[in-house]
């Protein structure tokens, strides 16, 4: 029993960081209507701010996840203005190409300013917790509670203030939002600004569990490719529970069936819901 | 208060609007009549900034505002009810009517008072205030539109086809509606197919054909005008 326990410990680590991957994800979605492959790298820039505002600069981990924010945010805007925004009246496979191209770009810029090593931010809090007999390292615990807290302050954002509703109102009905008055430019800067901060943050939560190297990017990016699909694209509570779905599943399988194969299991529940229920989880008829 | 002059309007090459030249005085309801097919809506969206015109020059109260963006042309008093409505299916209806005031955001008062009268106005979205606007009939969707619309506290409001596919009693009270807006002070262009009912509430009338201004006058004589009668209202 601890010892399943244990494991949705670590599926819910996993499925936080993966949710708010997602969560960007699927908001830039709404607004470009097809997926940004470059998120992922996204992700990655975020975690090399974030090692190097610790490791070059000399400060707190706290600042490193903030500065590692700004700088993603301003990176996302950037790649909205620069190429999707010159696109926005070109077929969608175009999206798609010049989304691989940044993809490709900021991995190479990365790797030819700091090289391909892998590298390892450590964590400020090296405490493991006793929960009622289960281990959890603080680290896990921040992401969890760091993570949450994120996805509610998006939520509160999108439900509760009129900006937060215009990005949703250009997700619901692009028309009907120029028609009210709201200026596309606005909300899609703010839309990639939110997803490269989220991205950032999770790449900076996650990273002193793991490691930080030029392709780290991708299985996150494919698995919150999943996770969107599963969800339903361009759905805020599909992608967290996608993510916690991918997460668990991937803690419990790789667990109880076989740890080589846990990055696969997303994968495999992807062909299972699908082809169950093939608009995704939280698709509703209304859209 | 709105003028064009010349205004052509092209998808790709297909010219769906040739020369449009059209003026509209502060206070009138001013109908639009046109089959289907005949330019309406590439009109309402050109006036509204969803196309750039080709050619051709649109001012409001003087003021060129040719190719400005949507949003622009929202924030100087000219806001459209769209055919087939484009609410934000999953947003409640108090959603859709607030974001309907986005450009008075900052007046929060203003937008208050604008909202109580929309909801005396149309009682019944009162009580459906909390459910999404996709939930609701086509009569009650297209109550939420017209709201949201006066949200914006237009100068000119633009209303397309707002009659589309609504029973007829609905489609009266709809009209009875619009003439009250009227009254209260506000611009209307009206594109209608139901060229009688539109007609009897109107103060003048265009007609476009193939993207052209074929015909215009005031509500006798369309009323009166053998061709209009014929071609619109079936008598
Ligand atoms: N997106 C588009 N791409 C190409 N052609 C279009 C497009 N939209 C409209 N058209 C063409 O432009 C012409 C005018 O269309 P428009 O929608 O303005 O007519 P309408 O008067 O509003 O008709 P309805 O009464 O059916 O709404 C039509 O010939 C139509 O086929
Ligand atoms: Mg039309």
């Amino acid at each position: 029993m601890d010892l399943f326990l244990q494991q949705v410990l670590n599926g819910l680590t996993l499925g936080s960081i993966y949710g708010l991957v997602a969560l960007g994800l699927t908001l830039v979605y709404g607004i470009l209507h097809v997926p940004n492959f470059a998120h992922g790298a996204l992700y990655m820039v975020g975690a090399y701010v974030c090692y190097f505002t610790m490791s070059d600069l000399g400060l707190n981990y706290w600042v490193a996840i903030a500065a590692a924010a700004v700088v993603v945010a301003a990176l996302s805007v950037i790649c909205e203005r620069l190429v999707f925004h010159p696109l926005r009246h070109a077929p969608p496979i175009h999206d798609k190409i010049a989304a691989i191209g940044i993809l490709l770009f900021l991995e190479a810029v990365v790797q030819m300013y700091w090289g391909a090593d892998f590298r390892r931010i450590a964590s400020p809090y090296n405490q493991i917790l006793d929960i009622g007999g289960l281990t959890l390292p603080a680290q896990r615990l921040l992401i969890i509670v760091g993570a949450f807290s994120l996805m509610g302050a998006l939520h509160l954002y999108l439900k509760k203030t009129m900006t937060g509703a215009t990005i949703v109102a250009m997700a619901q009905n692009r028309e009907g939002a120029f028609l009210v008055g709201i200026d596309a430019n606005r909300v899609a800067m703010m839309t990639f600004a939110i997803a490269g901060a989220l991205a950032a943050v999770a790449a900076g939560l996650f990273a002193p569990i793991n490691l930080v190297y030029p392709a780290m990017g991708h299985l996150v990016l494919l698995k919150a490719f999943v996770i969107i699909i599963l969800g339903g694209m361009g759905s805020i509570p599909g992608a967290i529970i996608g993510g916690l779905i991918i997460g668990f599943s991937e803690a419990l399988g790789g667990f109880y069936l076989s740890s080589t194969y846990k990055d696969v299991i997303a994968f495999v529940l992807l062909v299972v819901i699908l082809s169950i229920k093939p608009t995704g989880l939280f698709t509703k008829g209304v859209r | 208060m709105l003028k064009l002059e010349g205004v052509d309007a092209k998808y790709d090459s297909f010219k769906a609007l040739d020369g449009v030249s059209l003026e509209i005085d502060a206070g009138e309801l001013v109908v639009l009549l046109g089959a289907n097919g005949a330019g309406k809506t590439t009109l309402f969206n050109t006036i509204s900034g969803l196309m750039k015109p080709a050619a051709g020059r649109i001012t409001i109260d003087g003021k060129d505002v040719t190719g400005r963006k949507p949003s622009a042309l929202v924030q100087a008093g000219v806001v459209q009810c769209p055919e087939g409505r484009k609410l934000f299916p999953g947003m409640s209806v108090l959603k859709n009517l607030r974001l309907g005031g986005y450009v008075h955001r900052r007046d929060r008062a203003g937008m208050n008072r604008t909202l109580e009268h929309i909801l005396a106005m149309f009682p019944i979205l009162e009580e459906k205030k909390d459910q999404p606007a996709g939930s609701l009939s086509g009569g009650q969707q297209q109550m939420v539109a017209v709201g949201r619309a006066l949200m914006g506290r237009p100068k000119l409001l633009m209303l397309d086809e707002p009659s589309l596919g609504l029973a007829p009693l609905v489609v009266k009270q709809v009209f009875e509606t619009v003439q009250s807006i009227n009254a209260e002070g506000t611009t209307v262009l009206l594109a209608e197919q139901n060229a009688y009912a539109a007609l009897k509430i109107a103060n003048r009338a265009y007609v476009i054909e193939n993207g052209k201004l074929v015909m215009q006058g005031d509500r006798e004589e369309m009323l009166g005008n053998e061709a209009v009668r014929k071609a619109y209202i079936g008598a």
